[in-house]
């Protein structure tokens, strides 16, 4: 018999911004633990479209843009169709910030919110709708970032975003009472993507202060967002940081 | 209002350096490390250009990283009005 305070690994998980860097490593990963995926982005890669042709049965991709609510939603019961109910999220999906808080638009910053803390609440109530209604339990894994816990220049906006992911894991934790567990990983910054924005000088400036003495890499955010999902921890409303000790 | 002309540019980097009691030599050539023009001050001098322009002038930062020399300044700001 099942333990009632219990949450199993989960089955069936939802990656939002699955189709290039992180959110592709996770897919990856996931597909090879054996989980049925289904991932979205804005533009699905050819990566990531060979991904769903090789596992059909265990694999479903479109294209949808996180912002847009009721493609959101179709895309939810898409999946529950083709795989079963989702009983995990991974929200990855974001936008980056390059730009000074005095010259970013007013447009920009709204731009950045809604896509990386509206629309991502947005998608993740509807999907604990349908879980919770169907009494499912369930895991959330929010990408968040060290930005959310340290200042970068040029990344006011969004690290706004992600202190507010973080937040909503930890209440997301209370709230869901056991029934779902609620966490985040907050990766230092990547060398590729993102990490673009700031520069040589800092990013060299960041390596000079990890003592592991390197930017985090995908793969090694993967097997925490994998432990999260899968394993029995009891690891709930916490935010794990990967990046080397750079941030402490 | 209209653009700023080149010249006008330089007068305002002139006002934001005069204020930190520095000067702005006249070759567009000289580094603005050298002469202690900073990321905050190129934020100044927008801010002000945007002021005598009444429009904002937003940017991203990767062309602020490539701005080495004052004539680099003036062209940035040049740039942002035109675009």
């Amino acid at each position: 018999m099942s333990d009632p305070t219990h949450v199993p690994p989960s089955k069936v998980v939802l990656v939002s911004g699955g189709s290039r860097g992180l959110g592709l490593a996770i897919v990856t990963d996931l597909i090879d633990s054996g989980v049925k995926v289904a991932a979205f982005a804005r533009t699905v890669t050819p990566e990531l479209t060979a991904l769903a042709e090789k596992y059909p049965d265990q694999v479903h991709v479109g294209p949808v843009d996180i912002n847009d609510e009721k493609a959101g939603q179709a895309f939810v019961k898409e999946v529950e169709g083709k795989l079963g109910p989702i009983d995990g999220i991974v929200n990855n999906a974001a936008v980056g910030q390059d730009s000074l808080h005095v010259h970013t638009s007013a447009e920009q910053i709204a731009n950045i919110i809604q896509t990386n803390l509206t629309a991502p609440l947005v998608l993740t109530r509807f999907v604990l709708r349908r879980m919770m209604a169907k009494g499912l339990k369930g895991r959330i894994v929010n990408v968040t970032s060290i930005c959310a816990q340290r200042g970068y220049p040029g990344l006011v906006a969004y690290s706004a975003t992600k202190g507010g992911m973080d937040a909503a894991t930890r209440s997301m934790a209370r709230e869901l009472g056991g029934r779902v567990l609620a966490n985040a990983v907050a990766p230092g910054f990547f060398a590729s993507e993102m990490s673009a924005v700031l520069g040589q000088t800092q990013l060299d400036q960041i390596v000079r202060r990890t003592p592991t003495g390197h930017l985090t890499e995908p793969e090694e955010v993967v097997p925490v967002v994998r432990m999260l999902l899968l394993e029995n921890t009891n690891i709930n409303g916490q935010v794990i940081v990967i990046d080397g000790a750079a941030g402490i | 209002m209209s653009e700023l002309t080149r010249d006008q540019i330089r007068d305002l980097m002139g006002e934001v350096m005069k204020a930190q009691g520095k000067v702005l030599p006249s070759d567009d050539s000289a580094d603005l490390r050298e002469i202690g023009f900073r990321s905050l001050d190129f934020s100044e001098l927008a801010l002000r250009v945007e002021d005598e322009i009444g429009d904002e002038l937003n940017f991203d930062a990767p062309g602020l990283r490539q701005i080495a020399k004052v004539g680099d300044v003036l062209d940035f700001i040049e740039q942002l009005q035109s675009a």
